[in-house]
């Protein structure tokens, strides 16, 4: 399958400033995309770009092999949920929805009839005649998705769309926007700096940092196999300790915190001896105990602190200057004290290594 | 420390509030002077207002001269104010500050200017001559709600509408317009007001002919005190109790059609 | 009009200054004009040269009015102070709906025309008026003459602008955190020592907004001294009226006017280099 969205050599600058580097993406049809990255990332810079609401200093964007070079944001057909929602105060749910086909000259009744069957499809049926300021947070939420998608848009772009709304409501909304998307399967671009609500909905993340790409790939893989050192870090909690190979045959590497290492996690980049490295371990791969434990290569720390999360816990300790990071499960942290010495342990697949 | 402020706020709460409540009787007094209390009362003033065209004429003028401030005054405020709230340009604050100067100048300035200047022009004793000038007193005013009310509007409402398909245009007119009306329309009240209230230029220039009704109850407080003056007071105290009243009566009244019950 | 605003916000473009044009052009023709014509009127008429400034600024009848003018202000803006600051502080501790109640009088009071203030206030200081029968009722046989002196016009001053000076403190202090109040009172600041180090500091943007307000409308107010003040007391505005309509000295009118406006100016500056214009107004 060829690619339906696709950004080349995308470069934004304002003045002397750096906004995107050299964005190279691909998007194929139905695919659900994520924009990961800090806040100044670039990751709203690109959606904008494509949205037609900034101009690319350099590079092109073709949706279905069209350039989106002269269309104005009007005649671009991509559907936008913005991060205040941005509903029109003096139009009910139904006339917000009936806007874009208003502008589409679909007459009033058949449009009105159309925008309540979205508003429908979204869970808001009975509420059509409601101004926005009648409506809860993740009502104004559902009508905006309705109105974005009511005109069968070529891409859905979705601008941190649930950042205002509460912990039990965001994931309520992660489920129902990834629902009616499958359904619809519109391609869609979804922006957001919570990895959770990235990895729980994508088919593929892609990470910004600093107006580039760091990595793009789908959330298992950019979470066991990260690209770069930042998106190691970005993405779930870490270990990160500093290495050089020994051997790279066998993939062995010397380091100062944990002595001899065989790393053995897939996709290693191919590696020359000598070479500084970085090594990633996830705290959930790590195990804790009294004693150095059998067939799996070892290491020594001081528990600092440890940090109860119910059904499982974080113990954070030193490793000479290291600080390591254990997730271990809650039922285990009872025998564990702060001050205690003990042994942390992990096998060669847990390893990953990252250049330097 | 407490005690006396609250005293004294109270004190300072009747002396607001006794000018304004004493014109209504005075307005129905059958007294030819000023006379408190009134011997009788009666609508005898009211009929004399209502029948005497030197009073009735001053009160159309004004009328006719604050609608057409309003009009030439939004047609030039608005889109200045578009354009210094929307764009950054070079010499954006010193027109900021242009925009305010009419505001800065004793009227008695303007008015010894606008006698020499629309004397030269022909325009005093004219209405067009006190609408040129009043449109240039209504600026700043309309300008600072106009702008207060723009800088509030939320321009992703008009990128969400260009990206459901609308031109420019059409963003315009379905969009910004409607949302903007209720601040439109509170500073096209302001540049009415501002020209309906405005006295000293009016005595100056606006002659017999165009002579407008804070001119008339000048003049008339003036020389004779006439009790007429009371009605006219009460009517517009009346105006100003009614509108300002006036909202929150229609809000109470949609609640009641609703069939909500209001707190 | 309002064209793709969000797209050209920031470019380089003409449109702001199409926007601008119509409203520059005529401020230029109908207000930047006739101030020109009375700077160039207090030169040259009746004839060229500073002869009218001279007057203006050493003879004793002008700087006496001035005199009286900038006494009067001064007067004005302190008892507007005195009036407004203890009913903004009463409408910020009182009930929500006796705080819109008061509200709404000085709303009231402000919108309704300063014309008829007047009026009223010479309704109430009149010869026959409630004041004067009040203190007859109360046994002052010869009560002194209130009407045309620097009293009743002063006190109307007082009533008409005491709205903009209540408006602006009670803007700030409504922005104060109840909880900064407390937690200085947990200090073990009270009365008068929380007065003076809490909450009059944190006020002062609205008492200089206020006063200046009130000082530079007062420094140009015509109509209320001419109506109610007493003739043998003019302020500046009254005399260049006088000037103008009845002596025809169309020079020295237009010097004293220049005076009037450079003063007005000054303090405006003043207060606009520290704390910008639009806020005063706004």
């Amino acid at each position: 399958m060829s690619a339906y969205l696709r950004l080349a050599g995308v470069n934004k600058t304002f003045g002397s400033f750096t906004a995107l580097g050299h964005i190279d993406l691909e998007v194929e049809k139905g695919e659900f995309v994520t924009f990961l990255g800090p806040s100044g990332s670039g990751k709203t810079t690109t959606l904008m770009v494509i949205a037609g609401f900034e101009q690319a200093t350099k590079g092109e964007i073709t949706v279905a092999d069209q350039s989106l070079a002269h269309l104005a944001p009007q005649e671009r057909n991509i559907g936008i949920v913005f991060q205040n929602y941005a509903l029109f105060p003096h139009k009910t749910a139904a006339e917000n929805v009936y806007f874009p086909l208003q502008m589409r000259k679909v007459g009033k009744k058949e449009g009105m009839r159309k925008a309540e069957e979205m508003l429908e499809l979204v869970g808001l049926a009975g509420f059509a005649h409601r101004l926005p300021k009648e409506l809860s947070g993740g009502q104004q939420q559902r009508v905006a998705l309705a109105r974005a998608l009511v005109f069968e848009p070529d891409l859905l772009l979705l601008d941190e769309p649930l950042g205002a709304l509460d912990k039990n409501l965001r994931e309520q909304m992660q489920i129902e926007i990834k629902r009616i998307q499958k359904r619809l399967g519109v391609t869609t671009i979804f922006v957001t700096h919570d990895q959770t609500e990235a990895m729980s909905m994508s088919d593929r993340i892609v990470v910004f940092s600093n107006g580039a790409i760091e990595q793009a790939a789908a959330p298992l893989d950019i979470y066991h196999r990260p690209a770069t050192r930042f998106v190691a870090d970005f993405i779930g909690e870490s270990n990160l300790l500093e290495a050089t190979i020994t051997d790279a045959a066998s993939g062995k590497a010397q380091s100062p915190v944990l002595g001899e290492v065989t790393c053995g996690a897939e996709g290693l980049p191919p590696l020359t001896d000598g070479q500084a490295v970085t090594l990633l371990i996830r705290p959930e791969h790590l195990k804790l105990s009294r004693e150095p434990k059998e067939g799996r290569q070892n290491a020594q720390m001081v528990i600092e602190t440890i940090v109860n999360y119910g059904d499982n816990a974080v113990v954070i300790g030193h490793a000479g200057d290291q600080q390591i990071r254990v997730r271990v499960p809650g039922a285990d942290v009872v025998i564990l004290k702060e001050g205690d010495s003990c042994h942390f342990s992990w096998t060669a697949d847990a390893v990953f290594v990252l250049d330097k | 420390m407490n005690t006396l402020m609250r005293w004294i706020g109270i004190a300072v709460v009747i002396f607001i509030a006794a000018p304004l409540v004493i014109v209504v009787p005075m307005s129905f007094s059958t007294a030819a002077s000023l006379q408190f209390p009134p011997p009788g009362y009666s609508w005898g003033y009211y009929q004399q207002f209502f029948s005497d065209p030197s009073w009735l004429r001053p009160a159309w003028n004004s009328i006719y001269i604050a609608t057409m401030n309003t009009l030439l005054t939004m047609a030039l405020v608005v889109p200045a104010t578009f354009a210094l709230v929307r764009h950054k340009f070079w010499g954006k604050s010193f027109a900021n500050l242009m925009m305010m100067m009419p505001m800065a100048v004793p009227h008695i300035v303007m008015a010894v200017g606008y006698y020499s200047y629309f004397g030269e022009l022909k325009l005093v004793h004219s209405k067009l001559g006190v609408i040129l000038a009043h449109t240039c007193l209504s600026v700043p005013i309309t300008f600072l709600v106009l702008s207060a009310n723009l800088k509030g509007f939320d321009l992703t409402l008009e990128r969400a509408a260009r990206s459901l398909g609308a031109t420019p245009g059409q963003v315009f007119r379905h969009i910004t317009l409607p949302i903007l009306k209720p601040g439109l329309a509170i500073s096209a009240l302001f540049a009415f007001i501002q020209s309906f209230d405005e006295t000293v230029v009016a005595i100056f220039i606006s002659g017999r002919d165009a002579e407008t009704l804070p001119r008339k109850m000048f003049d008339s407080i003036r020389e004779e005190a006439d009790p007429v003056i009371a009605v006219i007071s009460t009517l517009l105290f009346a105006v100003v109790f009614a509108g300002l009243i006036a909202p929150s009566l229609i809000k109470g009244l949609r609640r009641m059609a609703k069939g909500t019950p209001s707190k | 009009m309002g064209l793709s605003l969000s797209a050209l916000a920031e470019r380089k473009t003409l449109w702001p200054w199409l926007l601008l044009a119509p409203l520059t052009i005529y401020l230029a023709l109908f207000f930047l004009v006739p101030l020109v014509e009375v700077a160039l009127m207090s030169v040259t008429e009746p004839r060229p040269g500073l002869a009218n400034y001279e007057k203006v600024l050493t003879g004793s009848l002008y700087r006496k009015v001035f005199l009286n003018t900038f006494g009067t202000a001064l007067l004005v803006t302190l008892c507007c102070l005195l009036v407004g600051y203890p009913l903004a502080y009463l409408m910020s501790t009182v009930s929500k709906r006796a705080a819109m109640g008061i509200l709404l009088l000085i709303t009231m009071s402000f919108w309704t025309s300063f014309l008829v203030r007047t009026y009223a206030w010479m309704v109430l200081l009149g010869n026959n008026g409630p004041v004067v029968w009040l203190m007859q009722t109360l046994g002052i046989a010869e009560p002194p003459p209130l009407l045309f002196t620097r009293f009743s016009s002063t006190l109307a001053m007082v009533h008409i602008l005491a709205p903009y000076m209540i408006m602006n403190i009670y803007t700030v202090m409504q922005k104060i955190d109840p909880s900064l109040i407390r937690s200085a009172e947990s200090m073990g600041a009270y009365g008068k020592s929380l007065f003076r180090h809490i909450y009059l500091p944190l006020t002062a943007p609205g008492i200089a907004n206020g006063s200046v307000l009130v000082f530079v409308i007062c420094l140009g107010f015509y109509v209320t001294p001419v109506l109610l003040g007493s003739p043998r007391e003019q302020m500046a505005a009254g005399l260049i009226g006088n000037q103008i309509e009845q002596f025809l000295a169309f020079g020295l009118g237009s010097a004293m006017s220049i005076v009037l406006l450079v003063v007005t100016l000054v303090i405006l500056g003043i207060y606009h280099r520290r704390f910008g214009l639009d806020k005063l107004y706004g």
